[in-house]
């Protein structure tokens, strides 16, 4: 091969570049470089003129090899390779020389950062010197989705994907789906039913034709790749025949062995055949094993002897089901911050200190007290209530770092429901601050004082029992004085943290979490709903705090995403890959412990290590790890390497 | 029988002998003993008050001192002795503080042969394992209810003292457990008992100990134990001054009802000087 004619083209970047490094100049010492035939500047190259400027010099000069000398490739590798390869060039032949970021922005030194940008582009003429034309990989593409979680999130992304005529797989760990949504009784800022807005969707997802519901079950492996996973699913044995159940409910009148309902957030008891709530979707029942008598082998067979469907199956088994799907979205959804590991408020477990859930289905008409106020101890109606935010939140000693965004507005919304319900009673809200930043919901707080609703600044110090009073140890920052209050039942706004169940899956399927948990999204700003390993899409609170019109819109976005991928015809896979020389390649299998994608392993009939193009990204780890250096990565072969240092 | 360092203190060869005689012979029907360090002096407790934060090192140093030529760990029991040696053994070790230490160990004729470990008994008890313990038990508390409080010095400040959750420690209410009781959870396990203000604001002092024992009777419990000599005056005192007739609430030292469960006589517990004397409460519960 001849050597390459090689066009540099230096973007002034407005005086990004320009005010610093001396544009004129660094074209002079780059025309000197051996290859470039051609070196020019603009103002803006990533600007139509500019494109075009790139796109003629390639044809006039014949070019075949460019280096644009900008910003980061992040931001517009993608539009110089496309305005290459639209003057007929190999866009893998087009490359970026990012005298920006590590250069222009960091000194005031004109001289250093010319120096530096003339090495930079030196660099990166001798890397384009050494490159090859790639072209992408075209990837088969399974025009199917499976939605992990069937809370609200999980519901409106598969509802979304699934009206847009494509089939999803919704795995749902509970034996109904809903989600916490469920369990709430009104929602702010505008008080309407929270069981009325969401069965319609229930319903709407447990009857769609091409929405495949698995509940009780959850997801125990993923492996494959974008476009082609394949999918193993759990499904727990419900002892229920799920085609018999009529959902009439007999049993659960007739089953002897009462259980805490943690629906209910242990309020009330519940059978050991039962279902979460009336509306439950799918209205089938579950029998818990671990506390039904039969199945623990003591004489019981109630439900079965009552059961005009005989529908019971004490002898069900366990079900792996696998599925094949082109993407993913987790909708893990969140838990609450344990009480009890507030030792100044949960030390000793005050029956009538409760969080938000429980307080919220007391205020639900199909809660422990059909929707009337009153107290978890003895079932008196409280007088006095105290709500206490910020508990765990915010507090880097006992709790969590970070604000939990949505309960400032339950909070207000709790003591406007109490008041609602309980006239003559008092609620005082203690707070830190009071965040409303939402649609609606500054007014919605003033409602809530307007109503009467007490608004106390000062940290809460210490709850604990009197008799059966609650008593609570506050400040009172502004008026500055210590405050007793003693209440009948105090109210706990505890931290949203991550569903611990979903920390642990992403975490099996290698998708980042941050340090509290929570999924991370590829951009924190413009790719809020993807992740960084391609087809994995993230809606709803798996992904950080968020009240349900955010979870909503999260939701929409990951299906929108789902549907642009399903969308386009075919699917590209990014050439610059790892590949493996045969001949030098001893199979001692070091890249396949160090990828972290799964990518390469060794075929022990051949005793080589191959790798998986699809899944793999690009990132070299197992060409640095070879011993045998038998591994490049395309267009980073070892050759290019050492030319582009030694300039 | 393993042997450990033991630095007593001076409450307890005073107020607290019982705390301290208890603790000698429970440990070696629990199956190790503890052998008191020659010529120790004051723990630094009563400097704390003093301005100078120098001379308030020296005293707990010499005894760390001299402690590291007996072992590599030195037990303790007072709550306040604990918290002192403790937090004066980090301090000699903390980075920063180079200097200052040089000019403690001026002060400090004994050499450091080694690193030494302050232990509290109960940590001592809870290494040898609950069910090697549970084994020794002779008079079960059938579940009695009892209340362990901890006071502050025992749990704080956390990051030095690691010696359990300075919210809810748990380490005296596993021993009540495996001792037959029924350890109480209450809210006050960590408040202030009054301290030394009971020296001259009795009344706020006597308010905070009262505190404590109306949270502990809310919860139930019939009895109180405490690790420290004067959370125990404090408790027992305020009782006293302001409780008439029977109401009282027995405060024991946790020693004395492991003592009892092990099965100690009634001169070796020593409730004759308890300020609440407890016997009657026991004797109707069977346990002496």
């Amino acid at each position: 091969m001849g050597r390459k004619r090689i066009g540099v083209f230096i973007c002034h970047c407005g005086i990004n570049i320009a005010g610093v490094v001396k544009v004129a100049e660094l074209v002079e010492r780059a025309k000197k470089i051996p290859g470039v035939i051609s070196a020019l500047d603009y103002v803006y190259c990533c600007s139509d003129p500019g494109q075009k400027l790139i796109k003629e010099t390639i044809r006039e000069k014949k070019l075949d090899g460019v280096v644009v000398a900008c910003c980061s490739p992040n931001l517009h590798e993608a539009t110089f390779r496309k305005a290459a390869a639209e003057a007929g060039l190999n866009p893998y032949l087009c490359e970026i020389a990012n005298i920006r970021e590590q250069c222009a922005w960091v000194t005031a030194d004109r001289d250093a950062a010319t120096d530096k940008a003339e090495g930079i582009v030196r660099t990166i003429v001798a890397k384009v010197r050494e490159d090859v034309p790639l072209s992408r990989l075209q990837v088969g593409l399974i025009k199917r989705a499976l939605v992990v979680g069937a809370g609200i999130a999980g519901i409106q992304a598969a509802l979304d994907i699934a009206n847009a005529g494509y089939q999803v797989i919704l795995v749902e760990k509970e034996p109904s789906i809903g989600g916490h949504m469920a369990q709430l009784s009104e929602t702010f800022p505008t008080l309407d039913c929270s069981q009325c807005i969401l069965t319609p969707k229930t319903v709407e997802a447990g009857n769609h034709p091409r929405i495949k519901l698995l509940t009780y079950s959850e997801v125990i492996s993923v492996s494959g790749f974008v476009g082609n996973f394949k999918v193993k699913i759990k499904q727990r044995p419900r002892y229920v025949d799920m085609d018999s159940c009529t959902g009439c409910g007999i049993c659960l009148e007739k089953c002897p062995v009462r259980v805490e309902s943690t629906f209910d957030r242990n309020l009330t008891k519940r059978r050991a055949i039962y279902r979460l709530f009336p509306q439950a979707v799918p209205n089938k029942v579950v029998i818990d094993a671990e506390h039904c008598r039969q199945l623990q082998g003591k004489k019981c067979g109630v439900c079965a002897r009552v059961c005009p469907a005989q529908a019971i199956l004490y002898d069900d088994t366990e079900r792996i089901i696998e599925e094949e799907v082109g993407a993913i979205v987790l909708a893990t959804g969140y838990e609450l911050f344990d009480i009890s590991r507030i030792g100044a408020y949960g030390v000793s477990a005050v029956p009538d200190v409760i969080d938000g859930l429980a307080f919220e289905r007391i205020l639900s008409a199909s809660g422990p007290f059909a929707g009337e106020v009153r107290r978890p101890s003895d079932g008196r109606v409280p007088k006095r209530v105290v709500f206490v935010q910020c508990a765990g939140s915010r507090d880097i000693n006992q709790g969590v770092p970070y604000c939990s965004k949505i309960c400032c507005m339950y909070t207000a919304k709790h003591a406007l429901l109490y008041k609602h319900r309980v006239h003559d009673g008092e609620a005082i809200v203690c707070y830190i601050d009071v965040r409303t930043p939402g649609k609606g919901f500054e007014e919605f707080y003033r409602r809530a004082t307007d109503e009467g609703v007490k608004y106390l600044r000062g940290k809460v110090s210490k709850i604990f029992r009197r008799g059966d009073q609650v008593v609570v140890w506050a400040a009172d920052t502004l008026a500055g004085k210590k405050i007793e209050i003693e209440a009948d039942m105090v109210v706990l706004a505890t931290a949203v943290i991550p569903n611990p169940n979903g920390v642990e899956l992403a975490r099996r399927l290698k998708i980042a979490v941050d340090a509290n948990g929570f999924q991370s999204e590829a951009h924190p700003k413009l790719r809020p709903v993807e992740t960084l390993t391609a087809g994995f899409f993230l809606a709803g609170c798996g992904q950080g705090p968020k009240d349900i019109p955010e979870t909503v819109a999260q939701a929409s976005g990951a299906a929108a995403k789902v549907l642009a991928m399903f969308g386009a015809t075919e699917l590209y896979h990014e050439p610059v890959i790892a590949e493996v020389d045969d001949e030098v390649c001893v199979g001692c299998g070091n890249c396949e412990r160090t990828c972290a994608y799964e990518a390469v392993k060794v075929d022990t009939r051949r005793g080589k290590a191959v790798v998986q193009a699809m899944m793999c990204e690009g990132c070299g780890a197992c060409s640095v790890a070879c011993p045998a250096g038998a591994i490049n990565l395309k267009n980073f072969a070892k050759k290019a390497l050492i030319e582009m240092v030694d300039v | 029988m393993n042997k450990y360092p033991y630095y007593p203190g001076c409450t307890l060869y005073s107020k607290a002998k019982n705390l301290d005689r208890c603790a000698r012979r429970a440990a070696v029907r629990a199956g190790f003993e503890l052998v008191e360090m020659p010529s120790w002096n004051c723990c630094g407790a009563i400097y704390n008050t003093n301005t100078d934060d120098f001379a308030a090192q020296v005293g707990p140093v010499r005894n760390l001192a001299k402690a590291s030529q007996l072992g590599e760990r030195l037990v303790t029991l007072c709550a306040a002795c604990y918290n002192v040696l403790k937090r004066a053994n980090e301090r000699l070790h903390a980075t920063g503080f180079e200097q200052d230490r040089q000019r403690i160990l001026d002060f400090v004729d004994e050499p450091f042969v080694r690193d030494v470990e302050v232990v509290h008994y109960l940590e001592v008890l809870k290494g040898l394992g609950w069910e090697r313990l549970k084994a020794q038990v002779v008079k079960p508390l059938h579940g009695l209810r009892v209340a362990a409080y901890y006071g502050c010095l025992m749990v704080r400040p956390r990051d030095i003292l690691k010696f359990d959750d300075p919210e809810n420690p748990t380490v005296m209410d596993e021993l009540i457990a495996v001792l037959g009781g029924t350890p109480v959870r209450f809210d006050f396990k960590t408040e202030c008992c009054g301290g030394y203000l009971t020296v001259n604001r009795r009344e706020v002092a006597d308010a905070c100990s009262l505190r404590v024992v109306d949270n502990a009777r809310t919860w139930e419990a019939e009895l109180i134990v405490t690790t420290c000599p004067l959370c125990q005056y404090n408790l027992e005192m305020a009782q006293r001054r302001k409780i008439a007739g029977n109401q009282e609430m027995p405060v024991l030292y946790f020693t004395q009802l492991l003592g009892v469960a092990l099965g100690l006589t009634e001169a070796e517990l020593g409730f004759e000087d308890n300020k609440l004397d407890p016997r009657e409460f026991l004797k109707a519960r069977g346990l002496l």
